[in-house]
């Protein structure tokens, strides 16, 4: 699926926000590290992808009309077999409907749940006065209350990736502290500089979080993507 | 000229200025621009009321009823008229050919009422179409030390200048002008631009990027209207010379919707603290941060790594210099072995102390041969990237009053030793219980050259922000 097939379908149907299935495939074939998601429109999809990602598994609901999932009960974690997995896709169903009469629900999103990493976020904003610029910063508490995060103007230098992970108050915490190991720092640099490529070469994109983006050891991977496009 | 073929290079090298609308009894533009004429330019001025006449041609000005009169074209001129004459002043200028103009009328946009915003769009669109450097509206314009075009009579007439400057505020350019100056640092050329609905901060930055006399810039800026050419141009400019950028005011956030975490968090300023950033530009928060930065940049060596060899008069300032060039993000380093071997064989450890930092009044005891080993030693430690040395005006002034030429003798050996030693070297000086006196005597230090800081943290300060940008 072509960044083109997407954004005019999103446009046909009116949207701006592509949804976690669209955003993860476009950014996957941008290169960036990002957890397999597909969607899943039946019970019998849900648990045949469930097998195909391995478990644990996490399902969540996938609806234009439904911006905060987690607030309408519409992702479940660490389903851990098939019988679990179907009986988690008629919840989610159940309650999105019932939290959002009348919603659009294009079906369940499947991924396997990655092992928690350190939380970090990237993201892409358009600033009123600058145009399109990146962000980085730890999640988690750092990011909500500290307001912990970098910027930089796409596109990105090499030595702009790295001065926007070096520069955040919370950088002793990617080195490891408490016996937690070091995160891969030049996985979490080609993370930001792939997202700087890709909102470079299509305007269309307004907004974008990573949010979370597992930092390990060994590797980087964004489990969570939102894409916000441009009305026209 | 400076820059040839610069669209702005007349403006800012101009051979004919003139002034539009100026008013008895002070005639403040013509009074500031008095030098530029003295300097053999052609200083002009028009008005047609005839009140004002007598008093312009008793300055030995020649004025001009009508702008077509004038038998050439103008190189600046600076118009004070009340604002709905503003569009025919600018109708005239065209007609004449004039190469620029700031408009120190105010009474735009800036006001948010709708007249004002009309006549700046007239204005506009007119200078657009014509290609006219319209500097302004609502701006002091120009200062052009080297031409003797001033937008105030206190500030100086010199070739000394090495300071681009540009502020979005008339009052933050003028203060500039005369507070670096009285820190013997100069002006090449500055513009206050106000409202720049024509030329914008990125036009003048890159003038002084390209302009030969301007050794490293300054500006105090606000908002830029379009951020991704400022963007371009300071990122240029950065790579040329040092830019200190004096971001002022916490611009609007606005009712921005955003549906992304991300758009919540990018708050205008942190976007600003990036950019400045990537471009590599010095950042400061105020005029004093941004002298101080530009006294080191201008007098100083450029400093290889931040290890400060201090040097204090006494126990106490030992500790609170260290403190603050400490919590700047600076290092006090051991020093070498050799070091500590040269200073052992005289220093005197009662009442003092060789360790880094060193308390060496008690040492020197006046002696400039003390003095000068001292720094000989220290200048030759590898350990040491930089030198900052604290002068007591609580146990000297009364010495120096009554000897000055002890002072003299000090600041010759300061001097000696910056004009020898590759590495930064910076005085502090508290104007302690002497406020008047010490105020007297900084002129001598800035007459050869010496960074003189009226405190710790604030020449630590400026070190660590000079060593950021040889790091950037």
């Amino acid at each position: 699926m072509s960044f083109d097939t997407v954004l005019a379908q999103a446009r046909a149907e009116g949207r701006t926000l592509l949804n976690e299935v669209e955003a993860k495939l476009l950014l996957k074939e941008a290169g960036v590290s990002v957890a397999n998601t597909t969607l899943a429109k039946s019970r019998d999809e849900a648990q045949a992808q469930a097998e195909a990602a391995g478990y644990p598994v996490v399902l969540k609901v996938v609806s234009p009309d439904i911006a905060h999932k987690s607030d309408v009960g519409g992702v479940k974690l660490n389903l851990r077999d098939t019988a679990a997995v179907g009986a988690a896709f008629d919840e989610i169903l159940a309650s999105s409907k019932k939290a959002v009469p009348g919603a659009n629900i294009l079906g369940v999103a499947v991924q396997h749940m990655a092992p928690q990493g350190t939380e970090v976020i990237v993201g892409m904003t358009t600033d009123p006065q600058f145009g399109p610029v990146m962000m980085f910063g730890l999640g988690g508490i750092m990011v909500e209350v500290l307001k912990d995060v970098s910027f930089r103007l796409v596109p990105l230098a090499d030595k702009d990736a790295d001065q926007m992970i070096n520069e955040i108050k919370g950088r002793p915490v990617l080195a490891g502290v408490r016996g937690q190991p070091p995160s891969d720092i030049a996985a979490l640099k080609q993370t930001i500089l792939k997202v700087s490529e890709f909102v470079e070469k299509h305007p269309e994109v307004r907004e974008l979080d990573l949010n979370p983006v597992f930092a390990y050891p060994d590797g980087a991977l964004a489990v969570d993507a939102r894409i916000v496009i441009s009305e026209s | 000229m400076a820059v040839p073929g610069h669209r702005l290079d007349r403006m800012f090298n101009p051979e004919v200025v003139a002034v539009v609308g100026d008013k008895g009894p002070m005639y403040m533009w013509l009074q500031n621009n008095m030098p530029f004429k003295e300097k053999g330019g052609r200083l002009y001025s028009v008005q047609l009321d005839e009140k004002e006449i007598p008093g312009i041609e008793a300055l030995g000005i020649q004025n001009f009823r009508s702008m077509a009169d004038i038998p050439e074209p103008i190189d600046y001129a600076i118009v004070a008229v009340p604002r709905q004459v503003s569009p025919y002043v600018l109708k005239d200028l065209i007609a004449n050919g004039a190469h620029g103009a700031a408009f120190f009328t105010s009474g735009f946009a800036e006001t948010g009422e709708e007249l004002g915003i009309k006549l700046q769009d007239q204005l506009t669109a007119m200078a657009r179409e014509a290609n006219f450097n319209l500097v302004g509206p609502n701006c002091m314009g120009l200062y052009l030390p080297r031409s003797g075009v001033r937008f105030n009579a206190d500030a100086p007439v010199t070739d000394e200048g090495k300071i681009g400057f540009l502020s979005q505020s008339g009052t933050h350019g003028i203060m500039f002008s005369l507070v670096s100056a009285a820190n013997g640092l100069y002006v090449s050329r500055c513009a206050s631009f106000g409202n720049a609905v024509v030329l914008d901060v990125a036009d003048y930055l890159e003038y002084l990027m390209l302009d030969g006399e301007t050794e490293i810039i300054g500006m105090y800026v606000e908002g830029v209207k379009d951020g991704r050419r400022f963007f371009e141009v300071l990122r240029e400019a950065c790579k040329r010379k040092p830019v200190v950028v004096w971001k002022g005011g916490q611009t609007e956030a606005g009712a921005r919707a955003t549906m992304s975490h991300t758009g919540s968090l990018a708050a205008p300023q942190a976007v600003w603290d990036g950019m400045m950033r990537q471009c590599g530009a010095i950042t400061t928060n105020n005029l004093d941060e941004t002298i101080d930065t530009m006294k080191l940049l201008l007098n100083s060596k450029r400093p290889k790594g931040n290890g400060m060899a201090l040097m204090a008069q006494t126990g106490g300032q030992s500790v609170s210099i260290t403190d603050a060039f400490a919590k700047s993000g600076l290092r006090v380093p051991r020093f070498s072995d050799a070091t500590y071997a040269e200073l052992g064989e005289f220093f005197n450890i009662v009442g003092g102390s060789y360790q880094n930092p060193l308390d060496m009044a008690g040492t020197i005891q006046g002696s400039m041969d003390t003095l000068d080993r001292i720094l000989r030693i220290l200048d030759a430690d590898p350990n040491v990237d930089a030198m900052a040395m604290e002068l007591s005006a609580m146990f000297a002034a009364r010495q120096w009053k009554k000897a000055p030429d002890s002072l003299d003798k000090t600041i010759d050996t300061l001097a000696a030793h910056q004009a020898r030693s590759p590495k930064p070297f910076l005085v502090i000086l508290h104007p302690a219980h002497e406020a008047e006196y010490v105020a007297s005597i900084a002129p001598k230090f800035h007459a050869k050259g010496i960074p003189l800081f009226p405190s710790f943290e604030r020449a630590a300060a400026a070190m660590q922000r000079v060593l950021a940008f040889e790091n950037r």
